[in-house]
């Protein structure tokens, strides 16, 4: 009975991660054996040193921003909104951007951050700012912020929802004897409330830096890597080898580093997680 | 059957209202006295800090899916207006005709449809072929753990990895611009959640109920099909309602496995609006409108398990 599916995704995802690392080994358009040829050269690719740093800056400020936002919101909104409608409200509030297609989101902020119709820019007319506004999309940094903040705006709210939903699982008769024992909100939250959050702090972080280093929907609906390679993130940098320039051979080699660095995060924690998960 | 309420005795005190009723209760019961100290009034304005914050979020959530919604409803002149008007001075459906019906597009409309409806067959059949066995059956535990965390790494296993050596295996395979090929990988991604999801329901339905029937002289077969499944209903529609909004918002597959009406889906539409020479702006919207509604509309329907789905069950949550 287990045979059939684990047969059909050993087809599916497996036997492809085995001929990623046969391609690896090869030579572009001249096949034959080239040993570790392609994992070398991306240490002379300056190109790949560009995305990676755009790549870094993009997961360290996306989750960063997310977890602390999220986390601070969570214990916030559980401590203020006691009502059951209240709660429910806030809960809508956030399961629709998560929802949303990250196509989607792209085209909305597209919306938004078109430099001439954009309500942004209006709105920066509006209070004075001087000339015809901002280049959302068009200038190297506030590309970068641009899809930084369609990230934040789509999966702050999961890290928010996870956690609140950990805050509501401690008891509150824990809570009660805390307050009795004249423990103030900042006491409660370290000493009380962390310690359920902590491991869902770490599946937050573990899936949080597992997407937001895959990156491409919204990226390609907003900037396409452009202006230049400043928002050219890893797999749109491998997208651009491997169906621009047909180089499958390099791209399987820099996929492999990419296996290699999920698999190295996934060891690490993946005890943890299964024990929070199982 | 529902407990009696309890009535107050007449003349007594209204009951309290029971707990977890919608009734908007400001806050824990606190005692009078307590009010006017220091504390109180901190509470107070922390809590009106926080309700501010949430309702500067509430902005920032709903006015960028309004734009969208008034862009779209837009007719073109009217997108060139300076200011631009925040509702369309005549709201018109003419950007959702001619994007949708005049245009290609219905045909990526149907082609996502198709996609998604085989992907939750596909997913969800052999979903069951795992969940059965590891909760139903004398597995053992080495196996059954094996396989939970290996399924889990799968959905850790970034997607543009594996993209490039299954184009050229579905090239090699001749199901380059095939339907087929899409609805294999997605059911194939789309497993491992749906997996742990089912596994969630299925331990939550007794074995007794089973065995009950296995002993009136049921087949396991029979059993399976006329008392489980109907009781995993609720699972199997949660978790095929998740399956579809998943493979609906699917991108990067399509984008690389795809090159003609074939076999695009609609996520393929809304992008191919992006990049042309000049943008279209309420055709644009108009896509993004449908691309949104269809997973929030379903979503909001399966919306208890959305978060337990997206973290394997590792948040279970009520809303």
């Amino acid at each position: 009975m287990l045979a059939a599916p684990v047969l059909f995704l050993l087809t599916v995802v497996v036997y492809p991660l085995v001929y990623a690392i046969e391609l690896s080994l090869q030579y572009y358009r001249l096949g034959g054996f080239a040993g570790l040829h392609n994992f070398l050269f991306a240490f002379h690719d300056r190109l790949l040193g560009e995305s990676l740093r755009a790549t870094l800056v993009y997961v360290v400020l996306a989750v960063g921003v997310e977890c602390v936002l999220g986390l601070v919101l969570a214990v916030a909104v559980q401590r203020t909104v006691r009502s059951a409608l209240g709660r429910t409200l806030v809960y809508l509030l956030f399961i629709v951007p998560m929802v949303t297609p990250p196509v989607a989101a792209g085209v909305i902020f597209r919306l938004m951050y078109i430099p001439e119709y954009g309500i942004l820019n209006v709105l920066l007319h509006g209070l004075g700012y001087p000339g015809r506004g901002i280049l959302w999309m068009s200038s190297p940094g506030m590309a970068m912020f641009s899809v930084l903040s369609v990230d934040v705006w789509q999966w702050m709210p999961f890290v928010f929802l996870v956690l609140f939903a950990g805050l509501s699982a401690v008891p509150g008769d824990v809570i009660e004897a805390a307050e009795v024992d004249g423990a103030g909100g900042w006491a409660r939250f370290r000493q009380i409330e962390l310690a359920y959050l902590r491991p869902l702090l770490l599946l937050v972080l573990v899936f949080r830096f597992t997407d937001t280093l895959r990156v491409f929907d919204h990226v390609q609906v907003l900037t396409m890597g452009g202006p230049g390679s400043a928002t050219e993130f890893l797999s749109l940098y491998l997208y651009k080898i491997a169906f621009k320039f047909s180089n499958l051979n390099y791209a399987s080699a820099l996929a492999i580093y990419v296996v290699i660095i999920v698999s190295v995060v996934f060891a690490l924690t993946s005890r943890y997680l299964s024990e929070e998960i199982a | 059957m529902r407990p009696p309420a309890i009535r107050p005795a007449p003349g007594g005190p209204p009951a309290e209202p029971a707990a977890g009723a919608p009734v908007a209760a400001p806050g824990r019961p606190v005692p009078a006295r307590r009010v006017r100290t220091r504390a109180g009034r901190r509470g107070r304005l922390a809590r009106g800090a926080v309700l501010s914050a949430l309702g500067g979020l509430a902005v920032v959530y709903v006015f960028p899916f309004f734009w969208m919604l008034s862009t779209s409803l837009k007719p073109t002149r009217e997108l060139y207006t300076q200011p631009p008007t925040l509702w369309p001075v005549h709201p018109t459906v003419a950007a959702y005709r001619t994007a949708l019906v005049g245009g290609r597009d219905w045909i990526l409309l149907l082609n996502s449809l198709i996609v998604c409806l085989a992907t939750v067959g596909v997913a969800l059949s052999l979903a069951l072929l795992v969940a059965y066995p590891i909760t139903r059956l004398p597995v053992p535990a080495g196996l059954r753990r094996g396989l939970l965390s290996w399924l889990l790494s799968l959905r850790f296993l970034p997607s543009m990895v594996v993209v490039i050596p299954i184009f050229a295996t579905v090239r090699a395979a001749g199901l380059y611009d095939r339907l087929l090929a899409l609805i294999l990988i997605y059911a194939a991604f789309s497993l491992p959640f749906a997996v742990w999801m089912l596994k969630g329901f299925l331990l939550e339905i007794p074995m007794e109920v089973e065995e009950a029937a296995l002993v009136d002289g049921a087949s396991r077969w029979r059993a399976f099909f006329r008392i489980l499944l109907p009781m995993l209903s609720p699972g199997l529609l949660a978790a095929g309602v998740i399956t579809f909004a998943l493979a609906w918002s699917e991108f990067l597959y399509a984008l690389i496995l795809t090159a003609t009406p074939r076999s695009q889906t609609f996520s393929i539409g809304v992008w191919s609006f992006v990049t042309e020479f000049e943008i279209i702006w309420n055709q644009m919207a108009a896509m993004g409108v449908v691309s949104a509604l269809v997973p929030v509309a379903l979503l909001l329907l399966a919306r208890r398990y959305v978060i337990s789905a997206l973290t394997f069950g590792a948040v279970r949550e009520k809303a």
